[in-house]
Order: C-alpha cells, then structure tokens, then sequence
C-alpha cells in the first residue's frame, strides 16, 4: 500500500527531516508511526500527501509513484486518502452534515448520493442526531469524530491520522481509537502518527519509531517505548 | 459542474464579507453609469450632428460682372444636378435686403456704401449632406463665380463648420473614454481585492478542499461566481440609473431647453443596456480572475 525507497527530505537551511528510508506498509495493515515532535512523523505524512517532494528517493502509494504523478493528478490521488488531524479540521462555519457531505462534493458525487451516505457514515461514528450542529457546538471528541466520518465517507483505501487522539482526553481518545479500528477492520489501512503511549501499548499493532529522521524501530505488535 | 452549490457558496460568502462586497458593487455601478452616460451623450451628439448636416446648404456668389443669361445658364446647370433636393437664386436686391434685416438697428453703415456691392447668388440643400464637399467642388472652375485661386472664397459650404463640431465632440468623447477608463481600472482592482479578502477568509476551507481532493477549478469555481455576480450586481443598478437618466433627465432637458441637440430618442437603449450588463460582468470575472491568479495557489 505505501512504499518508501530511500526516502530522505531536507528542508532548506539544511533541516533534515527524513534521512533514508525504507517502509514497505501492507494493505490492510493498522500501523503505528511514534516519535517525538520533529522526529520526522510529520514529514512522513505530508510526503504521502504530496504536499511537497522528497529531496531523495520514491514513494509509492496505492501501486503510484508520487514524483511521477501530475499535479493535475493531485486531487484525485488525494480523494484516496482520507486524512484526520489533531486540530479536526472542519469548516466552522458549516454544519456537520455540511462538512462530511463537502468530501463528497468535490468527488462530483450527485445530490441524491450525497443525501444518503451522510446520514449513514454520521449514523456509524454516533453522530446521527448533531447533523444539524455547527463543530463549535460539539464536543472535542465529537469534532473528531465528525473529522473521521469525512475521512472515510469516500471509503478511501488508505486513512491516515496525524495525533488524531493528541488534543482528546483518554476515555474520548478510546472511542476514537475504537472507530479507527472498526475502520481498519474493513480492510481499509490505517496509519497513525501518535504520542499516546498507552493506546500504542494496548493495541498491540505494528510500530514504527522515528527519531531525527531516521527509522529507529519497526516491528509488529510492537510497544511504544 | 455543480452550479447550485457553486451559487449558493459565492452568495454566502457574498453576505458574510457584504462591506466589501457593498463597496465593490457601488464602484461596478459608478463606472458603467458612467460608461452608459457617455454612450448617451454620443448617440445625441451623433443625432444633432445628423440635424445640422442636413440643414447645411452650399451657397456660390456669382461675379457682379456675369450676364443674366449666364447666370440663368448656371440656374439650370444645378437644378439639373441631381444630389441637389432644392435651389433659391438671391438676387443682390434680396442680399441687401437681408443684411438690412441682419443689421436691424444699425441700419446707417450701409448708409457709408455706394450702391449695391453684394453678389448675387444661389443657395442649395442637398438630398445626401455627405456630398457637400464634392458638389461645392464643382463650382470651383466655374468662370462666373467669384472665386480667387486656390481659395474658393465664392462657395461657401457648411462642411467645415460641422467638421469643427464633430473635432468638438471627438475630444470630449476621448475624454469621457479616459474617465471610464480609470473607473474601469478602480472597479477591476476593488473587485479583485474583494475576492482576495474572500479567498483569505476562506483560506482553511480552501486548504481543506485541497486534502479532501478538490480539483483546482471546484475550488475557483465560487470565488470566480463571486466576482461575476458583483459585477453583474453593479451593472444592473447602472443599467437602471441609465434608463431612468434616458427617461427622465434627457426629456425633461429637451422640452425646457429645446435648442440643445438632445433627444431621448437618438439612444438604442436596448444596447446600451446590454453593454453595460456585459460591461459590468466583465469587470467581475476580470476582477475576481486576477485576484486567483495572485493569492489563490493551488
């Protein structure tokens, strides 16, 4: 599913970011990318993303080398991956419906599609009755929630969470962590950059540990350390 | 394209930054009255310009030495022509007659004259005025009228009197263009700043609809509508301003000052309104065009 082959970034006034390296992620995998703040888990994730090039080396994701796509390919490579950030991420000023429905628009999905699917994946994440609710009327963990609905509301084949738990209290992060879970177990891989030690130690999944950069760790049903 | 969402996103964002939007509607709309101002006067002018070429006349002064027969001759040469709609012979009894009348009060200085020194001549109306110059040209060989070399000082055509009131109207109309022109530019500048104010507000909801795989024109898309419907907004009002101006002002101006060369029926109003429609829309989508490329990268 992801494949980095001697991947390295440097930033500009010579700031490494990633130095040389290689994951293979599998398709159905739920895997755990740890490491302390400018450890390179960033860098990672935006480099699935396409957000900028790595100075060295390809990546591969979904059988595509990303330096070979186009930019005019960008969105569509993107529609399949579906992201989760520590800061949610929703449009303030539209209602949670609104905002899981905006991933479907720009998809060119027709209104009738869009009218259906909402209500279903909202109904799944436990949201069904705050359709109508602004983020800012719900709780932390609910907007994550929402942000989750929207990130899989495409049925993406990869979802990718940057600190999905990081700003989330620990009874709220198991719920989300659960939902993730559920998610993984469809099939869809899912890759998570946490902090959370506890959650990494239960779960017992892949861990992949970075540090300046640099891979320091990689095992299955691995702990975070 | 999903134009009900498109439309429905650019009206929000309309009404959310509505100052902005107020200010830049207002300026479409002064431009394009402006615009539509000018087009008025020039179709007016283009009438009252038509008016006066076709009262112009072409007038030959005949020597005082030619016969009458040669000047009877000369009658039937110009009434054979045919560009010529009508003919008055003005004896030299009449041209004193008239200057008499011309001079009314003053009447003495003709008093300092020794007999009659005015020519006799012949006044003509054409049926096309733009043939003026070349039927006055006939008569400039001709050896009963009173022509020095080179200056034809004894036909008289009133072509060059409307030449000098079309330089007159040309200059103003390049100078109203100019005015348009600099409110054209003003209104292309506030309107792209608008939509620049529009895409800061919104630059979360546009980094957000590049991460969920939002093709670069379902981004633009609703800035561009919002540029085109504030144009469109701002030309409508100056479409109405421009009607009412027709209806009203010019009217009022021909039945209280009807010696000015205006008349409300000289406008194709139709095109006017449609140019400043698209004037006005044009200015929209130029505004709101310029403003992606600058801020909005994709």
């Amino acid at each position: 599913m992801i494949r980095f082959e001697n991947v390295s970034k440097v930033y500009d006034p010579n700031i490494i970011g990633l130095e040389d390296v290689n994951i293979h992620i599998e398709r159905g995998e739920f895997c755990f990318l740890v490491g302390h703040s400018g450890s390179g888990k960033s860098t990672f994730i935006r480099l699935l993303l396409k957000e900028f090039e790595p100075t060295e080396g390809t990546i591969t994701v979904a059988g595509r080398n990303l330096q070979r796509m186009r930019r005019s390919a960008l969105p569509y490579h993107r529609r399949n991956l579906g992201c989760v950030f520590q800061d949610f991420k929703l449009l303030p000023n539209k209602t949670v419906a609104d905002n899981v429905a905006y991933a479907l628009r720009v998809t060119g999905q027709p209104v009738r599609a869009i009218r259906r699917k909402v209500p279903e994946i909202l109904n799944l994440v436990g949201l069904g009755d705050k359709m109508n609710n602004l983020p800012d009327e719900l709780s932390a963990g609910e907007q994550q929630r929402v942000s989750v609905a929207r990130a899989f509301v495409n049925h993406p084949s990869l979802l990718i969470a940057d600190e999905p738990t990081g700003n989330l209290d620990p009874d709220t992060s198991v719920g989300i962590m659960q939902l993730l879970y559920r998610i993984n177990r469809t099939g869809t891989t899912v890759l998570m950059a946490t902090h959370d030690r506890e959650m990494v130690d239960k779960m017992r999944k892949r861990v992949i540990a970075l540090e300046d950069g640099k891979v320091i760790r990689d095992e299955d049903k691995g702990l975070y350390r | 394209m999903q134009f009900k969402f498109f439309f429905n996103e650019a009206v929000n964002s309309l009404v959310r930054n509505w100052v902005m939007s107020v200010a830049a509607i207002v300026t479409v709309l002064v431009s394009m009255f402006v615009m539509g101002l000018g087009m008025i006067l020039f179709f007016n002018f283009q009438h009252a310009i038509g008016e006066l070429r076709n009262k112009l006349e072409v007038e030959v002064f005949i020597k005082n030495t030619a016969s009458p027969d040669q000047i009877e001759e000369l009658g039937d040469e110009i009434r054979a022509m045919p560009e010529i709609k009508q003919v008055i012979f003005v004896s030299k009894e009449e041209a004193l007659a008239r200057l008499r009348k011309n001079l009314e009060g003053h009447e003495d200085v003709l008093d300092a004259l020794s007999g009659n020194p005015l020519p006799p001549s012949y006044e003509m109306t054409l049926r096309d005025p733009n043939q003026i110059e070349e039927v006055a040209s006939r008569f400039y060989e001709n050896p009963i009228i009173d022509n020095s070399p080179g200056k034809h000082d004894g036909v008289k055509s009133g072509g060059e009197t409307s030449d000098r009131v079309l330089r007159v109207t040309s200059l103003f109309l390049i100078g109203g263009a100019g005015f348009v022109f600099l409110l054209t530019v003003a209104s292309v500048l506030l309107i792209s700043n608008t939509t620049r104010l529009s895409i800061f507000a919104r630059r979360r909801e546009v980094e957000i609809m590049r991460l969920v795989g939002a093709t670069n024109w379902f981004i633009r898309w609703p800035f561009v509508m919002e540029g085109v419907f504030t144009g469109m907004a701002g030309a409508a009002g100056a479409a109405m301003l421009v009607l009412i101006t027709n209806r009203f002002i010019i009217e009022s101006v021909v039945n209280k000052m009807p010696f000015l060369p205006f008349n409300a029926e000289a406008v194709p109003l139709f095109w006017l309104v449609l140019a400043v429609i698209v004037g006005g829309t044009m200015l929209g989508s130029v505004g709101s065009g310029l403003a992606l490329r600058r801020f909005l990268k994709i």
